[in-house]
């Protein structure tokens, strides 16, 4: 449950993080972003990674919430670097479904 | 100044890393296995059926079986190890071992009715985790060389931090439309910086399990070299009882176990007891694990004439030990469930592609210029490259198929197996090694990859064929078969990116332009 949130929140995180670099940025969109777009997606990725380890320290302490929140980051990271490569527009679709996923499990 | 620090760097990252790679690959691999080492010994011995419980007196039962066998068996052995059964390997696992230096004796036992259990004789997961830190070489040898080379990773993980001058902006990023040497590049870059918590954190923390065999100062010059008395003190295990020098009898041990069970909560994992035939014989229980990060069994020792307990070991470890084996904890993730072992896993699997793509990318970033020859050098790191990353797997892929196919019933099976281990693997190697006289490098990779994907496959047909009317449990072995055939089907992926790749642009101009080269043109 942990993975998915922490998981999940990661994956949204990078997402932003790596559309605010030029090369990505244009394999969704025509143009490169705007430096006020840059910023804004970098704020937003720091912020959802920031939040993703509280979630894990906050679902499993501070012994395993670390091991949860690394792991699940690498895992998002992974997933997300294999989309980029292959099928950068499928990052649409699943950063949507990473909405849902966090939330389900959040609430869950 | 800060150029030539970084170039120094990247010196040191290419050559510390190459030096140590192909052992690192091997300690990557059958490690990354050992993750699931419980799973691949259960394929390998499909004869055993998992039972829903045992029970108390059950446990207490087949420890007495145990303990019989011995004494008819071993009755001279310094000590004896009792693995006793749980429900998933309703067993009981016999070591002991007579005199020092000796391999140790090994034995399974019905838990029920104390007979050899009917089992396919097999080291099923554990010839690969030992392998993971002694590469099937005399213990002292095999540590020393991984430990040496695990210090050596660290100082090739450190410097290629360094070098790797825009982690940030290259993080997300794996070119694939650009030149080979690009790819790679990408490949290594990718595979080592987003796992680089696990790689720093599992390098440093396998050194760290071996640290008192590496830094032995401490100890010698505090317990007069005497390990067991430092992890007594610590209270890692329980304290040594030294032999009387005169006989005495073993109290029956079922009750011991009954009474363990009653004082620790977690299950019981085995029983080891030493000096059996001595007046201060001593029992000691070991349990699993508590859950935590932390690697500490609970035990209790009995006095083993009289049967009364005495000492108890539960947690409360001091701050210094409790770091070590908590670092120790992380290395095993024996605390990780189903999802986290899976991410375990990748992580591993990203470390050998670090690992192996860094090999790759030393030969790519080399290839000799179109129509000059290869140099001596190349081919020797070429050829180890080819029986390093495709011979290890194919030996692996072999060691499953050997399992499938030797009878049940052949005298020195379980060693059998591990020649088919280690024959295939040499096998793959001179292969690659012929092959550098005729075919082009691309090649070589094509046909060896081809070969371990096509033995990973054949090892998922030899279990469906000549396993499947001794599953226990079918979900579980074809979900254990579909690992398998998605390891083939990423072999077999790899084969085909290799051969199909071709340079773009510039160039496969420049390869297109030279002329008489035989060689690249194939490649």
């Amino acid at each position: 449950m942990t993975l998915l949130v922490a998981g999940g929140l990661g994956f949204l995180g990078l997402a932003a993080l790596c559309l605010s670099l030029g090369r990505h940025h244009q394999a969704l969109w025509p143009s490169p972003p705007t430096r006020p777009r840059v910023l804004g997606l970098r704020a937003a990725g720091w912020t959802l990674v920031a939040l993703s380890l509280a979630a894990a320290l906050h679902f499993d302490g501070g012994a395993f919430g670390p091991v949860h929140w690394l792991g699940s980051l690498i895992g998002a990271a992974l997933l997300l670097v294999v989309t980029l490569s292959y099928r950068p527009r499928a990052l649409v679709w699943m950063a949507a479904l990473a909405v849902v996923v966090t939330f389900g499990a959040a609430l869950a | 100044m800060k150029q030539g620090f970084r170039q120094s760097m990247a010196w040191l990252h290419t050559w510390s890393g190459l030096v140590v790679g192909w052992v690192l690959f091997a300690v990557f691999v059958t490690g990354t296995a050992t993750y699931y080492r419980a799973e691949i010994s259960r394929w390998m011995q499909p004869e055993l059926h998992r039972q829903a419980a045992i029970g108390p007196e059950a446990l207490a039962h087949a420890a007495d079986l145990a303990v019989a066998h011995l004494e008819a068996h071993a009755g001279e052995a310094r000590s004896w190890f009792i693995g006793l059964p749980t429900p998933e390997r309703p067993l009981v696992e016999l070591f002991w071992r007579t005199r020092p230096g000796t391999a140790p004796d090994h034995v399974l036992l019905d838990p029920r009715t104390g007979a050899p259990a009917a089992m396919r004789a097999t080291k099923g997961g554990d010839l690969l985790y030992r392998f993971h830190f002694e590469l099937h070489l005399p213990p002292l040898w095999g540590r020393w060389i991984v430990g040496i080379c695990a210090m050596v990773m660290l100082v090739a993980l450190v410097s290629g931090i360094v070098t790797h001058r825009r982690i940030f902006s290259d993080f997300f990023t794996l070119r694939r439309d650009k030149a080979a040497q690009r790819g790679w590049l990408d490949a290594h870059n990718v595979s080592g910086v987003l796992a680089l918590p696990f790689h720093l954190m599992i390098t440093y923390t396998g050194v760290v399990t071996l640290a008192i065999m590496y830094m032995p100062w401490g100890v010698t010059a505090a317990y007069k070299g005497d390990q067991f008395a430092y992890f007594a003190e610590t209270g890692q295990i329980t304290k040594a009882r030294p032999a009387a020098g005169q006989p005495g009898t073993l109290a029956p041990v079922g009750p011991m176990v009954a009474r363990a069970l009653a004082t620790i909560p977690e299950p019981l994992e085995r029983l080891v007891v030493s000096n059996p035939r001595d007046a201060n014989s001593t029992v000691v229980a070991v349990f699993e694990e508590p859950h935590g990060l932390s690697h500490e069994h609970p035990q209790v020792a009995f006095a083993g004439t009289s049967g009364t307990i005495v000492e108890v070991l539960s947690g409360g470890l001091r701050p210094a030990a409790k770091t070590f084996t908590t670092m120790v904890g992380l290395h095993e993730a024996h605390f990780a469930g189903p999802a986290l072992r899976v991410l375990f896993f990748l992580c591993g699997l990203m470390g050998c592609a670090m690992v192996g793509s860094g090999l790759v990318l030393w030969t790519v970033a080399r290839l000799p210029k179109a129509g000059t020859a290869t140099g001596f050098g190349w081919r020797l790191v070429h050829t180890l490259n080819i029986g390093t990353i495709a011979g290890l797997p194919g030996g692996i892929a072999a060691y499953l198929i050997a399992n499938r196919l030797l009878p049940a019933d052949l005298a020195g099976r379980s060693e059998r197996e591990v020649q088919a281990f280690f024959g295939v693997w040499i096998l793959v190697a001179a292969a690659g090694a012929a092959a550098n006289a005729w075919l082009a490098p691309r090649q070589a990779w094509r046909g060896a990859l081809a070969a371990v994907a096509g033995l990973f496959a054949a090892a998922v047909l030899a279990d469906l064929v000549l396993a499947r009317a001794l599953w226990d449990d079918p979900a579980w072995f074809l979900g254990f078969d579909a690992v398998l055939l998605a390891v083939a089907a990423g072999f077999a992926l790899i084969s085909r990116k290799v051969d199909r790749f071709r340079a773009p642009g510039r160039a496969r101009r420049e390869a297109a332009a030279a002329v008489g080269t035989p060689r690249m043109e194939r490649a």
